[in-house]
């Protein structure tokens, strides 16, 4: 299977490397420099969320049965034939943000000045040429892996053991319950 | 085996496209009333201002029938089902035809509801703002167009109020109702919709029924509202929308206000589905109910394509979405506004709102800000529970990954 994006929220320390890494990769020269002097300012396509206890790197899940692409009456919203992302195609794009209002994870958001939709495109140009989206590079932590669900499972693996080997947990956070309801339907 | 598909619009086109991807054998054959190829009406208010070309409104290539092998039977309408001879009939009197089918889909979308006013038929310049047609009225006008009227303040007549405006139009929107947008949002939201359109130079008159459209042959003069002659070169009706079902009187197909189909988008009779703006169905909380947008009628349109060739595919049911733009401000709605509360944050001329009941949001009002609108959408169609964190649902931040599962905490051990 291709690569995904996963995150590991235990590991985010929510110091936003990945807001900024993804909002470069989006800018004209692709630097910190040129970024600041883009006018507009590129945006970024992930946003750290408070997650309970934790943090989390929020951003497009580039889902197999896309709403968003379902949903979209400009034939914008697309997915890539090769890496299978999805993205916004922004010529077609009219800005009738109803990618976002199918969005169950909050993975498209309207871009106020552009007036296009706006979303996580897994970094084409860096995947193309072997090197991680930006966010992933760009995270100390190894919060956000870009993997095929293989590797995913392996490493998943190896966590629970060090985990056995010693670390209890806490009780989980109540809002686990409403993450399984959504996960349940979805 | 032969599909026939009465519609070509995207329920039509998502069912066709499922059914080839599942046999490349079967006949397909699409109808339509009418002659161009497969597009979409959303941007036609767009089309009209010229913010979106002609060509952006076709969503497939001029090759698309032949690529997938549908035979087409555009610029003829469908007007019966003979469903024990399983038979179509297509056009009237001595043109008719019939075209056999062994599944049958009905995509046949909504009409614009044209109210019986005096002159609103007959008069020369009035158009509704629903088929590309429509919109090419409108353009072919605008020539000769100082001044508009449109009735009807839902998204549609918004939109082509909008378009107009930016057209150099003096656009007046009359409104029965005491508010715009009265199916979309409650009176304080609309309050605010209201006073940008009249930032923007409408004159917008709720509490004012059409009553006439004065004219005559060579276009319309004025129309008469709340007892008023409003004088104007082109009329918009944008009085809403519904299925049109009268032409399956008698078929034996069981409507209401639309086609009424159950969660496989089948229909009463064998073989005979529907999808899209025509049905009749669940919502995403079990209500029935007539609900035309873009992507129930794409998400209908595959339910219906796999069920037909025997995949059984159980819908979710519809969603009760809308968004809109005034003059490029977001304005959405998903849901009801009947909660036992309602939760409301109000931010830099911004303005969200939802609804709850039972600790569940019931529904969400967004004016401005329309980001993140399809997380608690969800939240509402998965029935969560928000009791416990009913506070941050609107506070800056809140995202989904407030609703993340949380791994275990490593415990540190007193040394
Ligand atoms: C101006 C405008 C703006 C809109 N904006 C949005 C938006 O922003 N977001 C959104 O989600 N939705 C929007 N909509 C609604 C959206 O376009 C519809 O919900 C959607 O097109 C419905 O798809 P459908 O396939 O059911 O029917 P339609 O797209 O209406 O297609 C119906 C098809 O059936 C054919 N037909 C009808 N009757 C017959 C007959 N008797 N015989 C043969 N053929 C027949 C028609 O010719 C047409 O091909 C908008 C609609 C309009 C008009």
């Amino acid at each position: 299977m291709e690569k995904s994006i996963f995150t590991f929220i235990e590991k985010c320390v929510a110091c936003k490397g990945c807001e900024i890494a993804c909002a470069v990769e989006h800018s004209s020269d692709k630097t910190l420099f040129g970024a600041l002097a883009d006018n507009p300012r590129p945006r970024q396509r992930v946003r750290v969320e408070a997650a309970g206890a934790y943090s989390y790197p929020a951003r497009c899940q580039h889902c197999q049965e896309a709403a968003c692409i379902a949903a979209c009456p400009m034939g914008a919203m697309t997915r890539d034939p090769d890496t299978h992302a999805v993205y916004v195609d922004s010529h077609k794009c009219v800005g009738c943000w109803m990618c976002v209002m199918v969005c169950p994870f909050g993975g498209v958001s309207a871009d106020p000045v552009a007036k296009k939709a706006h979303k996580c495109d897994r970094c084409p140009e860096r995947t193309a040429v072997g090197l991680d989206p930006a966010c992933v590079a760009a995270c100390p932590t190894k919060a956000m892996v870009f993997a095929t669900p293989e590797e995913i499972a392996e490493l998943r693996r190896q966590a629970t053991a060090a985990a056995a080997a010693g670390i209890a947990t806490t009780p989980v956070a109540s809002s686990v319950a409403a993450w399984r309801t959504m996960k349940g339907g979805a | 085996m032969r599909i026939v598909i009465v519609g070509n619009g995207p329920a039509a086109v998502a069912a066709a496209e499922t059914i080839r991807d599942l046999d490349g054998g079967c006949g397909i054959v699409m109808v339509s009333q009418e002659s161009v190829p497969f597009y979409s009406p959303c941007p036609l208010a767009e089309y009209v201002e010229a913010s979106v070309p002609r060509a952006h409104l076709f969503l497939r290539p001029e090759s698309f029938y032949r690529d997938l092998g549908i035979e087409t039977r555009f610029g003829l309408a469908a007007t019966a089902v003979d469903s024990a001879a399983r038979k179509l009939t297509l056009g009237s009197g001595a043109a008719a035809t019939q075209l056999e089918y062994d599944r049958l889909l009905i995509a046949a979308g909504a009409r614009a509801v044209m109210p019986p006013l005096p002159g609103l038929a007959d008069t020369p310049g009035v158009f509704a703002l629903k088929t590309l047609a429509d919109a090419e009225g409108i353009l072919a006008r605008l020539a000769q167009v100082r001044r508009a009227v449109v009735i009807g303040s839902g998204f549609i007549g918004l939109e082509a109020a909008q378009a107009l405006v930016r057209k150099g139009v003096a656009v007046t929107v009359i409104e029965a109702m005491g508010q715009v947008l009265p199916q979309m949002l409650d009176a304080e939201l609309a309050a605010l919709v209201e006073s940008r359109l009249r930032e923007h130079g409408v004159d917008v008159r709720t509490n004012s029924a059409a009553q006439a459209v004065l004219g005559g042959a060579a276009g319309v003069a004025a129309v008469k509202a709340g007892g008023v002659d409003i004088p104007c070169e082109l009329v918009v009706c944008a009085a809403g929308v519904r299925p049109d079902v009268a032409w399956l009187a008698g078929s034996g197909i069981a409507t209401a206000a639309g086609v009424l189909v159950d969660d496989r988008m089948a229909t009463n009779l064998p073989g005979i589905y529907a999808a899209g703006d025509i049905v009749e169905t669940n919502d995403s909380l079990g209500q029935r109910r007539v609900i035309g947008n873009w992507p129930n009628a794409v998400n209908g349109g595959r339910i219906a394509g796999l069920n037909m060739m025997g995949v059984e595919r159980r819908y979710r049911g519809l969603d009760g979405i809308n968004v809109v733009r005034i003059f490029d401000l977001p304005v959405s709605s998903f849901g009801g506004r009947d909660g036992e509360r309602s939760l409301c944050r109000k931010e830099g001329g911004h303005m969200r709102k939802l609804a709850l009941r039972n600790g569940r949001i019931v529904g969400g009002q967004f004016y401005g800000d329309v980001n993140g609108t399809g997380l608690y959408h969800e939240l509402m169609n998965k029935g969560v529970d928000v009791g416990s964190f009913e506070d941050e649902l609107l506070a800056p931040g809140f995202g989904i990954g407030r609703l993340m599962p949380q791994p275990p905490l490593p415990l540190r051990r007193a040394a």
